[in-house]
């Protein structure tokens, strides 16, 4: 009878204990990278007191820390970037983290009162992780962000974000698809460019 | 009044014959084998829908963004979720169905039990009760049953007002509202104005639940039509798939 429990306990444990890790994942050195950058991002870009230039300079040593840039803006401009020339790619290059760092220095100002959680990781690949989040907003229910996170050089980079079951570089991608084949590359060097230039004035 | 319902009926339906017809011969989107994302929806009639995107743009900004800005600002957000909780409880004879057709036998009684719970102890649908008990909620309609069944978007479709659509879908929202036991309850009763309020009450949550986003779309796209057509195809796939999209797609790892 007692012999009969034990197996069936291991039984249990065997049977049960995958569960219990897939359920438990928050633990996961990528999971763990996004909470902490979440936090950092909470705490150093969010100060209402914050002049603009010191928020702008903080957001870019963020992005460069901990997102993948160059494989975001190349997977942004899509097919194109095998046509594209090294002083087009650089110049678009450095207008898309122009543009990254612009956009997310005007959402952290706006900042009001949401808290970060890391619910849960996946692995997807060999090097990539799937981080599930959610944004708790004081006001309304919790906005699902997912983090694409890949393992690269020992470290960790942000690749892609998900929000709400919408790819923010995908939707980028057929964002800008528009403006090549319609003006060439040379045409979405230039929109970036006035782009840059509205937001610096503003 | 019944010889009018009947020949709209007949009008729908041979309408929806039309629509399903064309959406399954034109080609289905394909993967796109370096990022494992549904690649755009295909637009050939892009100037069209451009034209009404236009006019529709054009409408919300000077009408229904900022009805939908003094709703948020006056109504606090527990009763804006009451209000969104009443809608979807009311969604719920709909999705139920759709889940049937669907075979999602599962999907199917979480919907069947969150109707009796939320209508019951969540106060007529008021109060989600039921998320609270893990029956969380889930839309269907029947654009996502038939693309489970293997009909493909058609194309991409900008409605009037509406918005975002695509031919599948279009047919779909049709069929859904013929089949709607709430709309039959209306119409038999010549209470239709009971079921064109719904309607708009629908619209005006989920507009105002967007404020924020569309917004954001707006001022960072530089393309804002493509934009909001690539989020459009982004979002249908996971609803059909009842995931979160990035689940199947990814970035491609150029070895820089």
């Amino acid at each position: 009878m007692r012999f009969h429990l034990i197996v069936a306990a291991c039984a249990f444990i065997l049977f049960a204990s995958p569960v219990a890790f897939a359920a438990k994942t928050d633990g996961t050195p990528a999971a763990q990278f996004v909470q902490k950058m979440g936090d950092k991002a909470l705490t150093s870009l969010t100060d209402r007191q914050l002049a603009d230039g010191v928020r702008a300079t903080r957001v870019r040593s963020l992005l460069r820390e901990n997102f993948d840039v160059q494989t975001i803006g190349r997977f942004v401009m899509g097919p194109s970037w095998k046509k594209a020339t090294p002083a087009q790619k650089s110049q678009y290059m450095s207008l898309f983290e122009d543009m990254i760092v612009a956009t997310y220095t005007k959402r952290f100002a706006e900042y009001s009162g949401q808290s970060f959680k890391v619910t849960g990781s996946t692995a997807t690949g060999e090097t990539d992780s799937l981080v599930k989040s959610q944004i708790l907003q004081k006001d309304g229910p919790p906005v699902m962000v997912d983090w694409r996170v890949r393992n690269k050089d020992g470290g960790f980079k942000v690749v892609d974000v998900v929000v709400e079951s919408i790819s923010m570089t995908m939707t980028q991608r057929d964002d800008f698809a528009g403006v090549i084949s319609s003006k060439g590359i040379d045409g979405l060097i230039d929109v970036l460019r006035q782009r840059a230039g509205k937001v610096a004035k503003k | 009044m019944s010889r009018a319902a009947n020949l709209s009926t007949k009008i729908m339906t041979i309408a929806l014959c039309g629509f399903l017809a064309l959406s399954a011969t034109s080609c289905a989107k394909s993967v796109n084998p370096e990022t494992g994302y549904k690649t755009g929806i295909s637009d050939p009639i892009e100037p069209f829908n451009r034209g009404i995107f236009a006019f529709n743009n054009i409408v919300d900004i000077v009408l229904i963004e900022p009805v939908a800005k003094i709703y948020n600002a006056i109504f606090p957000s527990f009763v804006r979720d009451g209000v969104q909780n009443f809608m979807r409880n009311l969604r719920s004879p709909i999705i139920i169905g759709n889940q049937l057709l669907q075979g999602d036998l599962k999907g199917a009684g979480v919907a069947t039990a969150r109707l009796i719970i939320n209508t019951t102890a969540g106060i007529g649908g008021l109060v989600d009760v039921a998320s609270s008990q893990g029956l969380v909620y889930e839309p269907e309609d029947f654009g996502q049953t038939l693309a489970v069944w293997g009909v493909g978007d058609g194309f991409y479709l900008v409605l009037p007002i509406v918005g975002p659509s695509s031919l599948r879908d279009t047919g779909g929202m049709v069929v859904d509202g013929v089949a709607d036991p709430l709309r039959l309850l209306a119409h038999n009763t010549d209470n239709m104005w009971w079921y064109y309020t719904r309607l708009g009450v629908e619209g005006l949550d989920t507009r105002a639940r967007l404020v924020k986003a569309v917004e954001d779309l707006r001022a960072n796209s530089l393309d804002y039509y493509a934009a909001v057509r690539s989020a459009y195809s982004q979002k249908r796939y996971s609803l059909i798939r009842d995931e979160r999209a990035g689940d199947s797609a990814s970035i491609p790892d150029y070895g820089n």
